[in-house]
């Protein structure tokens, strides 16, 4: 009997959970987790979990660096932002870089689920890739799977084979577009990747939802302080948010 | 502090063994715990014992032992113990306070123990999580 198993599963178990997650790196994954999951606290207490466990990107997001989780009987306390807890390795380890094989991410990535506080709604930010953060979610939990990728080309080839993993395990992949398009003057969409087409054609081929989020150059000036931002991104992801806490069409039927 | 999660989990995953195999009262509950954590077998057991009652395993004993994991560098081959690098295990804890981060979650252990041999992070630990290594329930001698 593994306790670590058990309890990571016990956390989970009755909760709304959110995977945000791509094959591919650098798509804004970690961005769209904490936006998406500041968005949801808005109307219910949510955790955002940073399952990246090498880069702990959320930590530089939110301006957490450095500081460490207090750990109580409850267990990991989350930084609380408002109604967002937000737990990384970065406050366990605050700035040593973690290397470590395969066997030993899963265990960590389950250690930071089974002894963290949890609330209601959980939002997991992903490492790029198909591994052990997909098996380890897909076994301890029934999330529903937001999948992140640009418009380039083969941001999109990469991006199909979680997708296709995904569907074949009959589960139902919200698509987010980052960086897709400038918001001009005059209401003007501007696609610095050129056509939609290669989006067009995956979101066809697995009928998939979809989301489009601009290119907002002023979320740069938000990094340390990412709950302050205001802009044409976090309304995207509001509608976004209020989309993937409906009923999903599998969970009505 | 981080005892009272451990014996959470320890405490669940006995309720749900239990119940899966339709045993209505346990006697004695077993657990390893890797050496490294250094978790605080009083406190582990406070809390195991506060938090079953009202439940199957309430006139259940909690015994822990410690384990010394066996470190193999992938690297270089060589295998060596805790003790021939407790003092950078001890950097860490100095470092770090109580809640140290080998302490919280053992799964950690290769990204702060190097080979101290050729140097590499590249470990393999065995037997490094905490371990159910029996139960014992009534009517069992």
């Amino acid at each position: 009997m593994e306790p670590l198993e058990v309890l990571a599963k016990s956390k989970l178990s009755g909760k709304k959970t959110i995977a945000v997650m791509s094959a591919k790196g650098g798509v804004g994954k970690s961005l769209i987790s904490a936006l998406l999951s500041l968005a949801i606290s808005s109307s219910n207490p949510t955790t955002l979990i940073d399952l990246d466990i090498h880069t702990m990107a959320v930590t530089k997001l939110f301006g957490l660096e450095n500081k460490l989780h207090e750990v109580t009987k409850r267990g990991i306390e989350p930084f609380t932002i408002g109604n967002l807890g937000v737990i990384s390795l970065g406050g366990v380890v605050k700035d040593k870089y973690v290397i470590l094989s395969g066997s030993n991410n899963r265990s960590v990535m389950e250690s930071l689920i089974a002894y963290s506080v949890i609330n209601d709604v959980v939002v997991f930010d992903l490492p790029p890739g198909l591994g052990d953060e997909v098996l380890l979610l897909e076994h301890l939990t029934d999330f529903v799977p937001v999948v992140v990728t640009t418009p380039s080309k083969v941001s999109v080839k990469v991006v199909e084979y979680l997708v296709r993993y995904l569907t074949e395990k009959r589960k139902r992949p919200h698509l987010v577009v980052n960086m897709a398009y400038y918001d001009c003057e005059g209401g003007k969409k501007v696609r610095p990747f050129g056509d939609e087409r290669a989006v067009n054609e995956l979101v066809k081929k697995y009928g998939l939802e979809y989301t489009e989020l601009p290119i907002d150059p002023l979320l740069e000036d938000y990094i340390g302080r990412i709950d302050k931002y205001d802009g044409v991104v976090k309304q995207k992801v509001i509608e976004l948010a209020r989309d993937l806490l409906k009923p999903r069409r599998d969970e009505r039927s | 502090m981080h005892e009272w999660s451990v014996g959470e989990g320890i405490l669940r995953s006995v309720i749900d063994w239990a119940k899966e195999n339709n045993i209505n009262s346990v006697k004695r509950v077993k657990v390893a715990i890797p050496s490294f954590t250094f978790l605080e077998a009083d406190i582990l057991k406070e809390a195991y014992d506060t938090l079953k009652k009202g439940t199957i395993a309430e006139n259940s004993v909690l015994e822990i032992s410690f384990k010394d994991p066996v470190f193999k560098c992938r690297n270089c081959g060589n295998i060596f113990t805790i003790r021939e690098v407790i003092n950078e295990v001890e950097k860490v804890k100095d470092e770090f306070g109580e809640e140290y981060p080998l302490h919280l979650m053992s799964g950690l252990a290769p990204a702060f123990i190097k080979c101290p041999k050729c140097g590499s992070n590249d470990i393999e630990v065995s037997s490094q999580e905490i371990m159910i290594k029996g139960v014992e329930v009534n009517g069992t001698p």
